[in-house]
């Protein structure tokens, strides 16, 4: 069947994913040619974004001669779907990149962001995954690279760097431990089918015990990526002891990457023939909200805050699938738009408020700030209220849009736990938001010098991205239905 | 006279089992990237079981990708576990505590 070459439309389909996966090996090139110092730190980021946004064009393209075209013998399916969620991972990615200048050093500028792209082209590959060989191969790019990147301090000191490693260690370990739940249960559904492809398992009768377990481990390995609570204890530390742009960078892109492996295995595999199977999920969903917004409140970390918040608020993006409608695909979509643009907007502050060459995310840091630099304050105060759900912002239009598939999808009780955490995670950010505006004496606040102002480029694009979105949704929502 | 089908889903099920409670229970990482190593070849072992049995080539496929992948990981995983406990006289995951989890 498949003896044949595959057709160049195949080789087409993936090109955005080449150029990424193609860009790292020019940064590494060209960190061995350049001298020392600005030129090459510069260049290894200049060439990552030039990467990128070369996908993203070609991506966009793509998008607009609206090609559904299964390549690799549904292998990899290219279509709205995918390309949705390709945008944002390289969005994401981009953002990410701009955080890495304010961290000087050089010998590991060049390979972060390689290693930051090499991750990116794996949740590309999840985002097209047809089948479950590709999913497993693209989560593994995605998290072998993660795993290297968690350890990669930029110059720090040895509780630092400790911290780091010990990230680098304990994520290896679980999130080891959790592929292997996920492998064990494709290889259960492997055998429940006698086929890889997604689209063949679709076939399977309710109620066929292997295809239940297989489904059971499947979930398991996806609740752990993305964070859902009972899975949750490695992403406060990870997140906490990974470099800043690391931390940014995973928040949305494991997220994407797995989210639209959930949504094409629930949507395609499990459809409405195997809803019991996917009840546990709601429930995980339900019970993120809860807990990660209540984990939130006592947190004085930057960075272990913006863990739990991020627990919570892929509870809600969850939550946007229950009844798997298609209209609750595009919420969902939407708001992963929105989360990408706040969460990474904030990420993009703390590391322009960071010491020198420590990072200093802790929330004392953000004391004063609206005295001292107004405009950055205003940002994060938006992002936070983004966050949090507030008017008039994409977070808030994101979540009105949650509650009405939620409720549409009769899961009332899931609603209400949305709005219970909804309540919650209006006290933790705006401590936050407190803490900035609260004045405070001028002398004892230290002065906030960048090294870099490219976060500001971040900070600039995902302020406007949040309050366009918050005020014009239509904008994207006109974009989203040719989504398949 | 062949084995049926069942066998060996039971023994890659007690094996990865075994993996996953060695991942939960030893305290050595190097023991732990071991029990993974287990969990993940249990699946390996029901892959090729499984294709056997259906005829049907991914799972042998499969089976290869997963080694592939294993080997990149464990290397990643060593040099990691080489960097935490570089003056570390013994190994044990309960001393790798900075960050309160």
């Amino acid at each position: 069947m498949l003896a044949q070459p595959f057709p160049l439309s195949d080789y087409a389909a993936i090109l955005p994913l080449t150029i990424v996966a193609t860009t790292p090996l020019m940064i590494l090139l060209l960190d061995l040619i350049l001298p020392k110092g600005a030129p090459r730190r510069d260049a290894a980021v200049a060439v990552g974004i030039a990467g990128l946004l070369l996908a993203a064009y070609v991506l966009v393209r793509q998008y607009l001669a609206h090609q559904f075209a299964p390549a690799f013998g549904f292998g990899f399916i290219l279509g709205g779907f995918s390309i949705a969620f390709s945008l944002i991972v390289v969005a994401a990615a981009i953002f990410s990149l701009l955080m890495v200048l304010p961290q000087r050093d050089d010998e590991k500028v060049g390979p972060s962001c390689a290693l930051m792209l090499w991750s990116a082209a794996g949740a590309m590959l999840m985002a097209g995954a047809g089948d479950l060989m590709t999913i497993f191969l693209g989560l593994e790019i995605l998290s072998l690279a993660l795993y290297c990147l968690c350890g990669m301090v930029l110059r720090a000191s040895p509780v630092r760097l400790r911290e780091a490693r010990e990230s680098a260690l304990k994520y290896l370990i679980l999130s080891s431990m959790a592929s292997g739940f996920m492998l064990y249960g494709m290889a259960l559904l492997f055998g429940a089918t006698g086929s890889v492809n997604l689209a063949a398992l679709q076939a399977i009768p309710a109620g066929n015990p292997v295809f239940a377990m297989g489904c059971g481990l499947f979930m398991i390995g996806v609740a752990f990526k993305l964070g859902l609570v009972p899975f949750h204890v490695w992403m406060p530390d990870v997140f906490e002891g990974a470099p800043l742009p690391v931390t940014a960078f995973m928040s949305v892109v494991t997220k994407a990457g797995m989210l639209a492996v959930f949504a094409r295995f629930l949507y395609g595999v499990l459809g409405t023939d195997h809803q019991a199977l996917i009840v546990p999920v709601w429930i995980v969903a339900g019970l993120s909200m809860l807990v990660g917004n209540l984990a939130a409140l006592s947190q004085i970390d930057m960075k272990r805050l913006l863990a739990y918040s991020g627990i919570a608020q892929l509870g809600y993006i969850v939550a946007a699938l229950a009844g798997t409608s298609t209209l609750g695909m595009r919420y969902a979509l939407f708001y992963l738009g929105a989360y990408t643009f706040m969460n990474l907007g904030a990420f993009a502050v703390v590391a322009l408020i960071s010491r020198d060459q420590e990072e200093d995310s802790h929330l004392s840091a953000f004391s004063g700030l609206g005295t001292r630099h107004p405009l950055l304050a205003a940002a994060m105060a938006f992002f936070l209220l983004s966050l949090a759900g507030l008017p008039p912002t994409a977070g808030f239009i994101g979540k009105i849009l949650i509650l009405a598939s939620t409720v549409a999808a009769g899961y009332q009780w899931l609603a209400w736990l949305l709005i219970a955490g909804t309540a919650i995670s209006v006290y933790v950010y705006i401590k936050i938001v407190r803490a900035m505006y609260v004045p405070v004496d001028l002398a004892h606040i230290r002065e906030i010098r960048p090294l870099s102002y490219a976060p500001w480029i971040a900070v600039a694009v995902c302020a406007v991205a949040t309050i366009a979105l918050g005020i014009y949704p239509a904008a994207l929502h006109d974009v989203l239905p040719r989504i398949r | 006279m062949s084995v049926a089908l069942a066998n060996y889903i039971a023994l890659s099920a007690v094996i990865f089992m075994i993996g996953a409670a060695g991942v939960v229970l030893r305290r050595n990482p190097l023991v732990m990237l071991m029990a993974i190593e287990l969990m993940w070849n249990a699946a390996n072992l029901a892959f090729v079981a499984y294709a056997r049995a259906s005829m049907n080539n991914a799972g042998h496929i499969f089976a290869f990708l997963v080694i592939t992948v294993a080997a990149a990981e464990a290397a990643i995983g060593l040099a990691i576990v080489v960097i935490v406990f570089r003056r570390a006289e013994f190994v044990d995951v309960d001393e790798v505590s900075v960050l309160k989890g």
